[in-house]
């Protein structure tokens, strides 16, 4: 870790006042410059900002700050938020890390967490290792030739289902960002993740009210139990009426470069019966595009029946 | 049954591991390492390194501690750092930052800037095998190759083609590495022209012989202390980097060094399992009766050739009664971490081959595995004369398949909702094995004694047994004896490792105890003493009259003037080696839920009964047993180091290089038949250590095929071999 100055403003505008990296929970920041990955000369601990409280009276308003664990635990928040943070790494990383954090957190890819190798991301234009070496993990769709890694992120999957915004205030002032349009696909820039601004802060995070997404579920599939990212992850709601699909909302993980929305899917089953066969016949279309690397091909089998399992699970009881 | 005397000092954090110490004016060192599989150092820039705050000394090839190669009959040579500028492999260590703090070492070791001569390197098992050479002989001296053939048979080929059923096919497991808990570390003092060092290990003696060797001082001035170590599994027998590093540092710079690798620089900084490709062909009649075996292994191993992984030797060598068996042994030099010993070295992984083989003949033949196992039981390794001494592994099978229920086992599993439920089973065995140990008793003034020896109890539970066998021995409650242990100054109790240390520390302190005992006896009836010139008996603590007068030894010792008296027992394995052959066994059985969907394999119930002689400590010997049978899990489907190209591991790190978590493991049931097997050494008692791990891969991929019908020949098994 390389020496640095650290500061903790008591007030948004004194946060914003000065350039620096925000520390939260400090679970992805603390991790990546002890791995001299990150290196910032500057870091503001934002942890006293006003920046808290879950309000669930219409839709969900989550302070950037609450804690992983804290979100997941409450009563008002749906069922696809609370189960994507609970198979969320431990319980003891989810008690320090905030959800603005989490959305902010960097990918998993060991090369960009291993400075003695080239990354695109990490070093611009330095080459990206994982596109013949190990990409096991890597992603499927939204990759470019730059960089194929994964947005590790669960929650944000479960949010980009529920068309979450956040709300950002930086020097010139607060605006309000779709979620999913906040971040970016690599492309020929890897280095940028998303479209925040140098010294913006995510302050709130909004998910519109959605009735029916109290039937609403999480499936994460990954090579363990607990405390290990997704192979590949679903999350949908839906609603069901007389054993139709009337609604539903599908965002997968694990297999792109970004919480990844699948509007075809969705397409496929307004209307449908919900059944099985029909789920089947809906997820088909979920992988298309996907471009497989070495390692990672069977992700294109994996992402429909994941799809799969997660419309079976949320609509036990109900199917026709 | 007690508990584990070193428990309330392990889980109130007072139990002191080597980098626990801290003493005045100690300075912290950080190991720089490779970044190339293979070539030449060609400089190093050390200069930002050397002007960082707190830095003290920067050691590199050019700069070097000097270290000479120690070598032991025991361990051959091991490896000292920065000793040229040659790379072997990634990861390699090249040298040596100290500074003032820990932190200052490891952030001005990230500004030594390295340059290479990089050559080609060869890190992949499957592009090795070509040049794949013959294994040195195995560790008892046998031929790499060798084979039994019944008479008028000519080859292996002969009798695999005259089987009326044949299986075969080819079977791979990982690079593993130990991942103990604590990281290998040391605290290196110099004082009054003697060296101490705290420092987790197998064996403070061997590693005290290990640095006074490299150092080039007196074994007299070298002293390793390591009451405690956080887990070894093989991987702490030999002196690690730290432990020479620290000392010469510490005698170069005259302050005390403490140096720790990280969790990433365990993974190549130490050593490791190596990879391993089996080949099985097994014939057999039509009734499932063994007419062939033959098992050729490839064992990954450094680029100078280091240890090579036993499969065929450990397992097919000796598991079977089959009139035909040939085995080979060959080693693939690449460029990859060291290899060395990890839990049950050649039986784990053979065993996953082995016994996959075996159950694959069982569904070709449609025969219950345990049945089939049953009628190839063998009453000794074939062809050798000297039979098992004791042999229950039916009793295992049948103990285990009643209590785990496999009766309702089907051919396909079952389905229980979305998940495909499946049962497997196999074989598990171990070579009964002594070391050469000793072991002091003493027994003092105030009716306690101590049991001493220098060897370790990397948690195996040793530290409780040496009381245990010591209080039996003495005749007296365990509470009264003190068990010591982890200090080269006291006798030579050799290395934990092999599933030895029960019996040979055992079997020292039951030569011991009677001698300590025959002085006691001396000394209350010689001339002046209580007893003068009477005939005495001992039992329960204390001498005995055959006028019906008693003191207890500490009475006795408070009579006389003396503080103690103390005897030290040796023992080595001997005559008994050319009377049978020795092994652990057990029956090993798991079930598995695999989802129809995703494919996620889950373990949902595990059972081992175990044949291990007698039973020391139920507890301890339990918990080693559910240690082993987890990494059996681990093994079969999670855990394994991925080599790139370059070298590079692919997931060096905890967060990649993935261990079961609580979650995938149920509850883990253990039995066992004792037989108490005073053949083998006088405790009874045969090794345990090692066995859990074996066989627990081979059941789980045997599970999954119940399950799924889908084989799967390597570990570790994953998602995507049960996706169609
Ligand atoms: C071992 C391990 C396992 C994990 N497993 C999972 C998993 O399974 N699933 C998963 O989703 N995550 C997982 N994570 C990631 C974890 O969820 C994130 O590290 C955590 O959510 C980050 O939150 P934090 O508050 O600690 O962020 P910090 O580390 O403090 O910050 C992370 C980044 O976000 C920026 N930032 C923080 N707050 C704000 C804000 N309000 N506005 C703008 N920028 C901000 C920081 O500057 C920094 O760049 C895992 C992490 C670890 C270490
Ligand atoms: S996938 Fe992206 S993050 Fe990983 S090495 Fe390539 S460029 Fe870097």
């Amino acid at each position: 870790m390389r020496p640095f100055e650290l500061t903790a403003p008591a007030t948004v505008d004194d946060a914003l006042a000065s350039p620096g990296t925000f520390l939260a929970g400090g679970t992805t920041l603390v991790d990546l410059m002890k791995l001299d990955v990150l290196t910032p000369h500057r870091v503001l601990d934002i942890n006293a900002l006003p920046l808290r409280g879950i309000d669930a009276g219409d839709g969900l308003r989550i302070g950037a700050l609450e804690r992983m664990s804290d979100v997941a635990a409450h009563p008002g928040v749906y069922p696809v938020i609370s189960r994507a943070l609970l198979q969320s790494a431990s319980q003891q990383l989810r008690n320090m890390a905030s959800i603005g954090g989490n959305l902010m957190q960097r990918t998993r890819c060991s090369y960009f967490r291993d400075v003695a190798t080239p990354c695109n991301k990490r070093v611009p234009g330095s080459g990206c290792p994982a596109i013949a070496g190990a990409n096991r993990m890597h992603a499927v769709l939204g990759t470019s030739d730059a960089c194929v890694a994964t947005h590790a992120s669960d929650l944000a999957v479960a949010l980009v289902a529920l068309d979450a915004r956040v709300r950002l205030v930086g020097a010139d002032g607060e605006r309000t960002v779709v979620l999913a349009d906040l971040y970016r696909t690599p492309g020929g820039t890897p280095e940028v993740d998303n479209d925040l601004r140098p010294g913006e802060l995510i302050s709130e995070i909004v998910v519109p009210r959605l009735d029916w997404a109290t039937r609403s579920t999480y499936v994460k599939v990954r090579d363990r139990q607990s405390y290990e990212f997704a192979l590949c992850s679903a999350a949908v709601a839906i609603d069901v009426r007389d054993g139709r699909v009337v609604d539903a909302r599908v965002a997968v993980g694990g297999v792109a470069t970004v919480p990844w929305r699948l509007p075809a899917v969705e397409a496929a089953l307004r209307g449908a019966p919900a059944t099985r066969a029909s789920f089947e016949d809906a997820a088909a279309v979920a992988a298309e595009g996907a471009r497989p690397l070495s390692a990672n091909a069977f992700k294109a089998s994996l992402l429909p029946r994941t799809v799969v399992r997660a419309l079976l699970e949320v609509t036990e009881g109900d199917r026709a | 049954m007690i508990s584990r005397l070193d428990g309330p000092n392990k889980v109130t954090g007072r139990a002191r591991y080597g980098a626990d110490n801290n003493v005045p004016g100690m300075v912290f060192g950080h190991v720089v390492l490779s970044t190339i599989a293979h070539g030449r150092i060609t400089a190093m820039d050390v200069a930002a390194a050397r002007n960082a705050p707190g830095v003290i000394a920067v050691y590199t090839p050019f700069a070097p501690l000097r270290l000479r190669t120690p070598v032991s009959p025991f361990l051959g040579a091991t490896w000292v750092p920065l000793q040229n500028t040659d790379v072997a492999h990634y990861g390699q260590p090249i040298g040596f930052v100290v500074a003032e703090t820990y932190e200052q070492a490891r952030d001005a070791a990230m500004l030594v800037g390295v340059s290479y001569d990089e050559r080609p390197a060869l890190t992949s098992m499957r592009d090795g095998l070509a040049t794949a050479q013959d294994a040195p002989p195995a560790m008892d001296g046998a031929p790499p190759s060798l084979a039994v053939l019944a008479p008028g048979v000519e080859s292996i080929e002969d009798a695999l083609a005259a089987s009326p059923v044949v299986v075969e096919a080819t079977y791979t497991t990982a690079t593993q590495n130990h991942a103990a808990m604590e990281p290998h570390s040391a605290v290196a003092v110099w004082e009054s022209g003697g060296l101490t060092v705290h420092s987790g290990n197998q064996g403070s003696d061997l590693v005290a012989a290990a640095l006074a060797d490299a150092l080039g001082l007196d074994l007299a001035r070298v002293h390793v202390v390591n009451p405690f170590v956080g887990g070894a599994f093989g991987g702490k027998g030999a002196a690690s980097t730290p432990a020479f590093l620290a000392a010469a540092a510490a005698r170069d710079l005259g302050r005390p060094v403490k140096a720790a690798l990280t969790r990433e620089q365990v993974f190549t900084a130490t050593a490791t399992r190596p990879a391993t490709v089996q080949r099985l062909s097994i014939g057999a009649d039509e009734d499932g009766t063994l007419i062939a075996l033959r098992h050729d292994s490839w064992s990954s191993t450094t680029a100078t050739p280091g240890f090579v992984e036993p499969t065929s030797h450990g397992t097919s060598r000796e598991w079977y009664a089959t009139p035909n068996v040939a085995i080979s042994q060959k080693m693939v030099p690449l460029h990859v971490p060291p290899t060395t010993f990890m839990r049950a070295p050649g039986e784990a992984p053979g065993s996953f081959a082995l016994e996959s083989a075996i159950d694959e003949l069982a569904v070709a033949l449609d025969v219950d595995p345990i049945e089939l196992r049953r009628r190839n039981s063998s009453v000794a390794p074939p062809g050798k004369d000297l039979q098992w001494s004791s042999k229950h592994l039916d009793e295992c099978f049948r103990l285990g398949a009643t209590r785990f229920g496999w009766a309702e086992r089907t051919r396909r599993g079952r389905a229980d909702g979305d998940w495909l439920v499946g049962l497997g089973t196999a074989t598990a065995m171990f070579p009964a094995l002594r070391f050469p140990a000793s072991v002091r008793v003493t027994l003092r003034d105030d009716d306690t004694a101590e049991v001493a020896t220098s060897g370790a109890d990397p948690g195996t539970g040793l530290l409780t047994v040496l009381a245990l066998i010591g209080a039996e021995s003495l005749d007296i409650s365990p509470e009264r004896v003190t068990p010591r242990l982890g200090d080269s100054a006291l006798p030579p109790g050799g290395m934990s490792g092999g599933s030895t240390a029960t019996a040979s520390a055992g079997s020292a302190i039951m030569i011991a105890a009677p001698q300590a005992i025959d002085e006691l006896l001396a000394l209350a009836s010689g001339p002046g003493a209580p007893f003068e010139g009477a005939e005495l008996s001992y039992a329960d603590g204390r001498v005995l009259a055959a006028d019906g007068r008693r003191m207890t030894f500490g009475e006795v010792l408070r009579a006389t003037g003396r503080r103690s008296i103390a005897a030290v027992g040796s023992s080595a394995p001997g005559e008994e080696m050319t009377k049978h052959s020795f092994s652990s066994f057990g029956a090993q059985f798991c079930e598995v839920r695999v989802h129809r969907w995703t494919r996620e394999v889950r373990v949902s119930r595990m059972l081992g009964v175990f044949d291990a002689g007698r039973i020391i400590n139920e507890q301890t010997a339990r918990s080693q047993i559910i240690g082993g049978m987890i990494w059996g899990v681990s093994a079969a489907l999670h855990e394994g180091l991925e080599i790139e190209e370059s070298g590079r591991p692919a997931n060096g790190d905890f967060a990649s290089y993935l261990l079961p978590v609580n979650a995938d493991i149920p509850d883990v049931d253990v039995a066992f038949v004792q037989y108490p097997d005073t053949l083998h050494n006088p405790v009874g008692a045969r090794g345990l250590g090692e066995i859990g791990v074996v066989g627990m891969a081979a059941a789980i991929a045997n599970a999954v095929h119940n399950a799924t019908g889908i084989r799967v020949r390597h570990i570790p098994i994953a998602i995507e071999d049960l996706l169609d």
